[in-house]
Parts: C-alpha cells; structure tokens; sequence
C-alpha cells in the first residue's frame, strides 16, 4: 500500500511540474480564481472547526495544512 | 428548552458583535468572529467561540490572533461513553473549558515569498498544548505556482484528574513536516497538492479509557487502556477547485490516503459544490466520505494474561475499522451588496456572513450534528 501511495505521489507531481510549462494564467485572467465560491481565502493557518471535529472521531490526520494540538473533544 | 439557550444565544453573538465592532479596524486587516454548537447520539456536546485578526502592521509585515474558547459537556457515565472522563463523581455531567490563543508574525522576505513564525497554546484542566510553528511560502512561475513548506513541534501534557481532583500528567511531543505545492491549471482551475509526516512520542492512550481483558482463569476484569509509545504518520493529498462561470459555480473535488506505523489505513474523499443562488448568496452543498482499517493491536475481545502486562490494547474508537459518511449545507451573504448601496459601507466590500449545517454518521452507531455560523470582516 506504501508503494501505492508513493506511485500516486509521483504521479500527481509529475502532473504538476508538466503543467509548469503549459500553464500561464496571466494576473488579468485571474479574476474567476478569487471568486469566494473558489475558496481560495485561507490567509489564516488554523484548521477549521468542522476538521477539528474530524479529528475527534477519526484515526487520520493531514492534507489541511492546520495548526493544532488539544481540541476540547472529550479526547 | 432551557439546555437551548446557551447555544442559541451564542450562535447569535456574531450579529451583536458585528454591530459592536466594525468601526474598530481600518486599513487592510481582515478580521473573523465564529460560534460553533456541536451535540452526538452520546450526549456530548461542545460549543466553541473564536475570534481572529490578521493585522497589517508594516508594508510587508502582518500580525496574526487567533483567540478560541471550548466549552465541553460530557454526560454522566454509560456502558457506551464511559471512557472518555473522570471517573470521580460518575453519575454526574462533567463540563470543562478550554482556551487556545495562535499569535505569529508573518514577513514578506524576498519577491514572492514569506517566512511566517507563529505560537500556539491550548490549555484545558486536563491537557495542555504548546506549540511553535515556522512556514515558509514561495510564489514561482508568475505566481502561477504557490510552494509552504511547515515545520512544527507539539509539548504536549496528558493529564489524567484523580479520585482525589489531583492532576497527574504524561509527556506527549509531535513533530510535523508538511510540504504543499498550489498550481493554477488554467484561469478556472487550480490544483493543490500537499504532504505531511508527523512524528509523535510518549504517552498516546486515554487516561481514563479502559479495555476489558479476559485473563487466564476466563475472568473479565477492566486495565488501563496501553497504546505504543511511537507512531509516524503521514498523509498525502490533492484537491482540484473548478470554477463553472457559465452557470456561476464551482465544484471542489479532494482525496487524501493516510497511513500510520501502527497499520491504521485511511481513503477520504470529498465533494463540495457552490453556487450562487441569487447575487451576493451562496449556497454550498457537501459530501465527505471517510473509511479506515484497525490499528494493528485492535481487537474486538482481548484474551490472554500478556493484556494485563504491557501488550498493547485499546478501547479508542479511532483506532476501530469503520466507515463515515458526512453531509453538509451552507449559506454565505456576501456584503459587498451593501457596500454598493452605500459609499458609508464601503468597508464591508470583502465581508461576509455564513452558517453552515453538518450531519455526520459511522457504522459505529454514532451520529452528530453541528451548526456554525461566523462573520469575516476584511477592512
């Protein structure tokens, strides 16, 4: 499963640095990208509310780039 | 109906708040005021009020606050929900507070790129959290590539509250390392990409978690829960965001797969949709689905006397295989509409009010609802 993952990581890197050379979306044609319904407004480094509950009932943590430790959860 | 009231009530303190505040800041701050009222199928419940401030104070320099407060209310013992508190006084509702407080710093260093430093501390009368927390950021490719690396260490204590209220407490640290990489694909896509590894050592069980063990003579007698003393754990994750213009939408798609040295595997995947429905409103509709496999020393009946020594054991639900599904609506009033009737309200051009409605269920019999509502200010 390990080696999976590991494929899948590779796989999506290459897929990001391919697009390194395809993609140039200039600073004018960035509009859309700061919509609100993008969701790209996350200025402030803390996990959300909603992911602090994950964490309470679930065995994973990762892939939201939060801040945390202790959760008032009832542990 | 009175159990309602408190919740209620904080769920309406960001409109009295914002009536109270807004004229408090100028310049490019942004600001953010949350309530949060969670309640389970095992009568927990926990009702969180945040603030947060994003201060710029020089040309390339901002102060960040985050100040957090938990109240959590946790039902008199059950054969269900009986490890998760006190054993003192256990046919009460034990209550207790929790106050967090993030403050950092974060510098513009070199074209595109900041350094950000930030201290966190979570206190509450049986843990306490510390923590401080370096991240770098670097635009590249004319800002069409976003790169942060983040270092951070966890001093945990892990307090257990004894038969005579004195506090015992346990060391527990955690060292993460996360790397993520944003990539605009197109001026309607953006991908991101992110990896975390984190090492935690020392005291990793429940204090108060017991696990029935049946020793050698076939008696159940009840232990302390025993979890080993290392586990690394990594995650690895990819999220698209599409925007849709021709319809006014956007549809965010993520998976993340996680593993762990105590054989806990982990598939997440979630879809979220937003549109609006009308101008300045914005309905988000959500759907996450989580499943797991068993932490390698998981069993459903422990037997054997090696249980009552020092084999690992638990009675953690997180450490169970199990699947969640978790649903979720959402509705965001932008109030760039009344800083369009009005020049006087100008301010309010990146602000926003929202409320949200999750409901999460396992197949472990557990349910929860959970409301949020929260105001975000950009002045």
């Amino acid at each position: 499963m390990t080696k999976a993952f590991v494929g899948l990581l590779l796989l999506a890197c290459s897929v990001t640095l391919s697009s390194l050379n395809c993609a140039n979306v200039k600073a004018s044609e960035r509009e859309k990208l700061a919509d609100p319904i993008m969701e790209r407004q996350n200025q402030f480094a803390k996990q959300t509310l909603s992911q602090k509950f994950f964490l309470s009932r679930e065995g994973s943590i990762g892939g939201a780039m939060g801040i945390g430790g202790g959760c008032g959860c009832a542990k | 109906m009175p159990t309602l009231r408190k919740p209620i009530t904080l769920l309406l303190l960001p409109v009295l708040f914002a009536s109270s505040t807004i004229t408090a800041f100028a310049g490019e701050d942004q600001m953010g005021f949350t309530t949060y009222f969670f309640s389970d199928s095992g009568e927990n419940s926990v009702i969180t009020t945040s603030f947060n401030l994003a201060k710029q104070l020089l040309e390339q320099t901002m102060l960040l606050l985050d100040i957090e407060l938990d109240n959590v209310t946790v039902p008199p013992v059950t054969a269900v929900t009986g490890a998760t508190r006190p054993q003192r006084r256990k046919g009460e509702p034990f209550e207790k507070n929790r106050g967090q407080v993030i403050i950092g710093i974060e510098q513009g260093i070199w074209t595109d790129a900041t350094l950000a430093a930030n201290v966190y501390s979570s206190q509450e009368v049986d843990y306490v959290s510390n923590s401080a927390i370096g991240t770098f950021s670097q635009d590249l490719f004319g800002r069409n590539t976003t790169l942060t690396l983040r270092g951070q260490y966890n001093h945990d204590r892990v307090g257990e509250i004894l038969d005579n209220g004195d506090v015992v407490n346990k060391r527990k640290d955690l060292y993460t390392g996360t790397g993520g990489l944003s990539q605009l694909l197109s001026p309607t896509t953006v991908l991101d990409l992110s990896y975390d590894y984190v090492l935690v050592t020392g005291f990793q069980s429940d204090p108060y978690r017991q696990v029935n063990v049946r020793d050698a003579s076939g008696v159940t007698v009840q232990t302390d829960e025993l979890h080993p003393s290392k586990r690394t754990r990594q995650a690895g994750a990819a999220k698209i965001s599409q925007m849709i213009p021709s319809i006014e939408a956007s549809i965010i798609g993520s998976y993340r797969y996680y593993f762990d040295s105590w054989d806990v595997h982990s598939h997440t995947g979630e879809l979220r949709f937003n549109k609006y429905i009308i101008r300045d409103l914005i309905l988000g509709i959500d759907y996450r689905y989580y499943t797991q496999s068993a932490a390698y020393f998981y069993k459903d009946q422990y037997v054997g006397q090696q249980y009552l020594g020092s084999a690992s054991r638990t009675a953690d639900y997180k450490l169970k295989p199990f699947s969640s599904n978790n649903f979720g609506l959402s509705l965001t009033y932008l109030l760039q509409g009344l800083a369009r009737a009005s020049k006087d309200l100008d301010f309010l051009q990146n602000s926003s009010i929202e409320v949200m409605y999750f409901r999460y269920f396992n197949d472990l019999e557990f349910s929860a609802d959970i409301i949020q509502t929260s105001l975000k200010f950009s002045l």
